[in-house]
């Protein structure tokens, strides 16, 4: 079997690609140097002690963040960590951590980051640069291509501290009774879906998450890939007047408009597509990797047993691309307890902790030797799909990212509202992704 | 009178058809706070729950901790509400009926105070408490919190004293009583509906802010409920039953302190109130 | 600003009383006044002139965040000529607009007759205080996913009763377009906020003499009559306390298109305030979003002024 998380090499590949804006960046800003550099990875760990503040929003209510912290504790007795609660909407963590560290707060020493992270927080010196803290061997622990991701102009900000990735769920019990097979191509999808909806078998055909918001991003970069398309080129500018991008959108948006997605579409957030697939209301939802523990949770879920998962598909056949997400680890840079911090971050990339966080709560692990573990495979049929996904990340190698995805959002979500079209909406999204990475405008 | 009673009639149909509007939506929370996860999310949705459940109940305590918001909100609003209602009535009686000099532009600069974005307002904020050392403390919210509604208290007050007549102030001047004396002994009294108005807005405010409190009181210990229900969503799911059930705990204590004061609050009320 | 003549015995907006003083008595009072004012201004002052006056200095400056703290460069007017040239902000500023005038507008119409009915009938003050403390005292975010909950298009109570009453034949997402996006954050703030109308208003009726209404009645006037030529101008100030606090509120307006429509479909409900939040706490551009604070306030005060000097117009006819 080839590595779970050979994902990565084809990330890595789709990064080079599609993050070009990195090299396109020129913000005079040198990070790093105001923290004591010290080279070779000299900080020695193994007397670290005292209390790391751990700023984490809840993944999951599963007691995922007081497992690890329990056992980390376990094997590192002098260390006690402590554990901020953040909220779980993005931005208001964001906006939490960007007040309190950019406000000089030495705490939290340590904080959970979104993917989309590094670039924006290396730029404005919100997260301590961990390559030359950390001996170089340190970052080989990884599945190839998670560094890259949270790499900044030659420097690494973080460590990746578990992997997410999004697929297809169908109920097979529906394809079963309309004797339809699994789709391979959107086409299909889009054609079953009608179907089963046309038999009475399913309201909705196929959910998604089509909100103004980060999420509809995610789904748009998918379908964009599919047709051949990107945000950016190789030299960071935008190109989503392609008609690859015409394709994609007007693809998405005859899903909402023929019915095939219910018309709230546009109003849909990952836990409004798992509530109707839940109901068992959906035939098809694209969701994340949670998707499945969730939909298999008795007293929340009536389709329990009759979900199958496989990877995105694409247009006209076989794997389509999947948007690469999940959280990294970042260091306050005015951590007063350094070597604690660091320890802590090793511990939760190691073995110990990445196997708890694969085996216990059916996360993707980022830890290289754990996502090769071959028993994974039989704990959740996700873990069997992942070396079939082929990986598409988001263009979030400039610190002004958030406005990008912004400028891809809201016109993509007024287009599927049927109210601008396609032409114009993606016409607009040019100018704006152009004026954003370009740092101007609001 | 037969018209009169007619138009009381007419001023319970509006009344009544009022309270039932208010209500409607709140009732659609309580009732959805106690049924069970599976059926929250059910379509055609059931009016009434049809299997009984405290869970959600049991989660906010148990699992996300809801005491510990509540004590911190408790303590915080309620100090914020006395110190308000203090401070805004003796700057309201000044501006209103002493001789002070440059009340209009006092005015206009407490309105425009009022006016500057939170948002905008709360990282400066933020490093002015961390110099303080003042992070992660009841007073880190209760005195910016008392500052940023002192503006509309004293707009509040100020008005209510301009309603009771200034010939009182000399009528007492008369008998010799000190100015500290006439506002105390006389213009308060006669403000109460202020007061209570002052104190409700204060307490609403205070009970509900959001951004300060996150971001100035992240630990779990100093909490207040809005930060706290806050983190009852992860990341994929907003459990519905379990924010409904913070927010109808969080509803309790108001209804409980209007039930408990409610002499106080009804005599302020109808103080300069007569039948019409 | 006055925005009302006073009438006779009654001050003008600035406070100035039209009674006669004793000399002797004013500095007495004066020095009084000062104390009374003093705990209040070290308060109001030491904690808001601050932030204010460095969110006003940023939006001069490009602002750079650094692990030693801001790092800032003086750009003069730069900030907001981006904010002139940007259709985001203008459709903001129009939004915002749009938004607080229409609820500000239904809040204290529906405040006035809520307030009017409660004087009136007095037996449910009681009860109907507590009611209307309900949505008030709601925590803000809350209440907006409340009404998510209540507005989702599969499983939304409002498209069940729809539906039972045969008003529509198919489930309907009502924040799905733009004007139902407007229309029902609209709905919700009114909902909520309403109230806060009825308690100033009600407040303010309290204070009026009822000696006051007796003398119209005995001169034969109508309830009309009475309303317009004495309640609502005795109430004036409360209804210009009312307004103007909620205009204020209503430009800020944050947490509903936050967390209802997070500012969508495409950018129809993007307030000021989130297009505020966005370039300070997402895009961190500091300077851009301390002037997009910085041009709130300077339209909330003419917007302020505007409906000021229109209701004095509005109260010196009626009177």
């Amino acid at each position: 079997m080839k590595p779970v998380l050979a994902l990565v090499s084809s990330a890595a590949a789709a990064g080079m690609l599609l993050a070009g804006c990195g090299s396109a960046q020129t913000t005079a800003n040198t990070p790093g140097n105001s923290t004591n550099a010290n080279p070779a990875g000299s900080i020695d760990l193994s007397h670290a002690s005292g209390t790391v503040v751990w700023a984490a929003p809840p993944i999951t209510h599963t007691g995922l963040r007081k497992a690890l912290i329990d056992a980390f504790e376990k094997s590192h007795p002098n260390i006690h960590v402590e554990l901020q609660d953040q909220n779980s909407d993005t931005d208001t963590n964001r906006a939490s951590l960007t007040t309190t560290i950019g406000g000089g707060s030495a705490t939290p020493d340590v904080y959970l980051a979104d993917v989309i992270w590094p670039a924006q927080f290396a730029n404005a010196q919100l997260a301590l640069p961990l390559d030359d803290k950390l001996p170089k061997d340190f970052w080989d622990r990884f599945s190839d291509g998670l560094v890259e991701g949270a790499t900044y102009q030659g420097h690494i900000y973080a460590a990746p501290f578990f992997a997410d990735t999004a697929f297809l769920f169908y109920r097979k019990d529906l394809l079963e009774k309309a004797n339809l097979p699994v789709p391979t191509s959107w086409e299909q999808v889009e054609q079953e879906a009608k179907t089963l909806q046309q038999k009475g078998l399913v309201k909705y055909g196929f959910v998604w998450q089509g909100a103004s918001y980060e999420g509809l991003t995610c789904d748009f970069t998918e379908f964009l890939a599919d047709a051949g398309g990107r945000v950016l080129d190789d030299s960071g500018k935008p190109v989503l007047d392609s008609d690859a991008a015409k394709k994609a959108l007007s693809f998405l948006r005859d899903l909402v408009q023929s019915g095939v997605s219910p018309k709230s579409e546009v109003t849909f957030k990952e836990n409004d597509t798992m509530d109707a697939f839940n109901q068992g209301d959906a035939a098809f939802l694209r969701n994340w990797t949670y998707a499945w523990n969730n939909s298999q949770t008795p007293g929340q879920s009536k389709v329990v047993g009759k979900v199958g998962v496989v990877a995105l598909p694409t247009f006209g056949g076989s794997e389509g691309y999947s948007c690469v997400g999940g959280w990294d680890l970042m260091v306050n840079p005015h951590t007063k307890n350094l070597a604690a911090a660091l320890a802590f971050v090793d511990w939760m990339t190691g073995p110990d902790a990445q196997s708890i966080l694969a085996k216990r709560f059916g996360e993707i692990p980022t830890n290289k030797q754990v996502a090769q573990d071959p028993s994974l495979a039989q704990l959740s049929p996700v873990f069997s799909v992942i070396p079939k996904v082929k990986f598409v990340p988001r263009p979030a190698q400039t610190p002004n990212y958030p406005q990008v995805s912004q400028a891809i959002y809201t016109n993509v979500n007024q287009a599927l509202t049927g109210s601008v079209s396609v032409d114009d909406a993606l016409k607009k999204a040019q100018q704006q992704v152009q004026s954003a990475v370009s740092g101007s405008g609001l | 009178m037969v018209e009169s009673r007619w138009r009381t009639g007419l001023g319970y149909a509006v009344l009544v058809l009022f309270l039932v509007l208010i209500l409607l939506p709140f009732y659609w929370m309580v009732v959805t706070s106690f049924k069970p996860t599976g059926e929250v999310a059910a379509y055609p949705p059931t009016a009434w729950p049809v299997h009984w459940t405290l869970e959600h109940y049991r989660n906010a305590f148990l699992r996300y901790g809801f005491g510990v918001y509540l004590r911190n909100s408790v303590i915080v609003t309620c100090l914020t509400t006395l110190f308000v209602v203090m401070l805004s009535s003796m700057a309201g009686f000044a501006i209103a009926r002493l001789p002070v000099r440059g009340k209009t532009p006092v005015l206009i600069f407490l309105l425009i105070i009022s006016m500057f974005p939170a948002i905008a307002i709360v990282t400066p904020l933020y490093m002015f408490m961390r110099a303080l050392g003042w992070l992660n403390s009841y007073q880190a919210l209760i005195v910016p919190y008392t500052a940023f509604n002192l503006p509309f208290a004293i707009w509040i007050m100020r008005n209510y004293f301009l309603q009771v007549p200034g010939v009182l102030l000399e009528a007492a001047k008369m008998d010799g009583a000190s100015v500290w004396q006439t506002f105390l002994r006389i213009f308060l009294p006669l403000t109460t509906p202020g007061i209570f108005t002052t104190a409700v807005f204060t307490f609403v405010a205070a009970w509900t802010e959001f951004f300060m409190a996150l971001v100035f009181n992240a630990s779990k210990t100093m909490r207040t409920i809005p930060v706290g229900i806050g983190l009852f969503s992860d990341q994929y799911n907003v459990p519905y039953g379990d924010i409904f059930a913070g927010s109808v705990l969080s509803i309790l204590p108001i209804v409980v302190l209007v039930a408990a004061f409610r002499k106080w609050i009804v005599s302020g009320l109808t103080a300069g109130a007569v039948k019409g | 600003m006055p925005y009302a003549a006073g009438a006779e015995g009654q001050p003008d907006v600035s406070g100035r009383i039209r009674v006669r003083r004793h000399r002797t008595h004013q500095d007495g009072d004066r020095r009084a006044g000062y104390l009374m004012l003093l705990p209040s201004a070290v308060v109001v002052a030491g904690v808001t002139v601050f932030p204010i006056l460095y969110s006003v200095w940023m939006s001069f400056h490009d602002v750079h965040l650094t692990v030693n703290g801001y790092d800032m460069r003086f750009t003069g007017l730069a900030n907001y000529g981006t904010l002139v040239h940007s259709s985001a902000f203008w459709h903001s500023a129009w939004f915002t607009t749009y938004y607080a005038v229409v609820t500000v507008f239904a809040e204290l119409i529906l405040g006035m007759l809520i307030a009017l009915a409660i004087y009136r009938v007095q037996r449910l003050k009681n009860l109907s205080l507590v009611v209307m403390l309900i949505p008030w005292s709601l925590i803000t975010v809350v209440s907006a996913q409340m009404w998510s909950y209540i507005y989702n298009g599969v499983y939304g109570v409002l498209n069940a009763i729809l539906q039972a009453l045969h008003l529509i034949q198919a489930p309907v997402t009502w924040p799905g377009t733009s004007t139902g996006a407007v229309l029902s954050m609209m709905v919700a703030d009114i909902w909520k906020t309403t109230p806060f109308v009825v308690i100033i208003l009600l407040g303010g009726l309290q204070m009026i003499p009822a000696e006051y209404h007796e003398a119209a009645v005995m001169d034969g006037a109508g309830p009309w009559t009475v309303f317009w030529k004495v309640t609502f101008p005795l109430l004036r100030s409360s209804i210009a306390l009312a307004a103007v606090f909620r205009i204020l509120q209503a430009f800020g307006v944050f947490d509903l298109p936050f967390v209802l429509t997070g500012g969508g479909p495409g950018n129809a409900t993007t307030s000021l305030a989130v297009l505020g939040e966005q370039a300070l706490f997402q895009n961190l551009h500091f300077g851009v979003g301390a002037a997009v604070a910085v041009s709130t306030v300077l339209m909330v005060l003419t917007l302020s002024l505007i409906f000021l000097s229109a209701f004095r117009a509005l109260v010196e006819e009626g009177a």
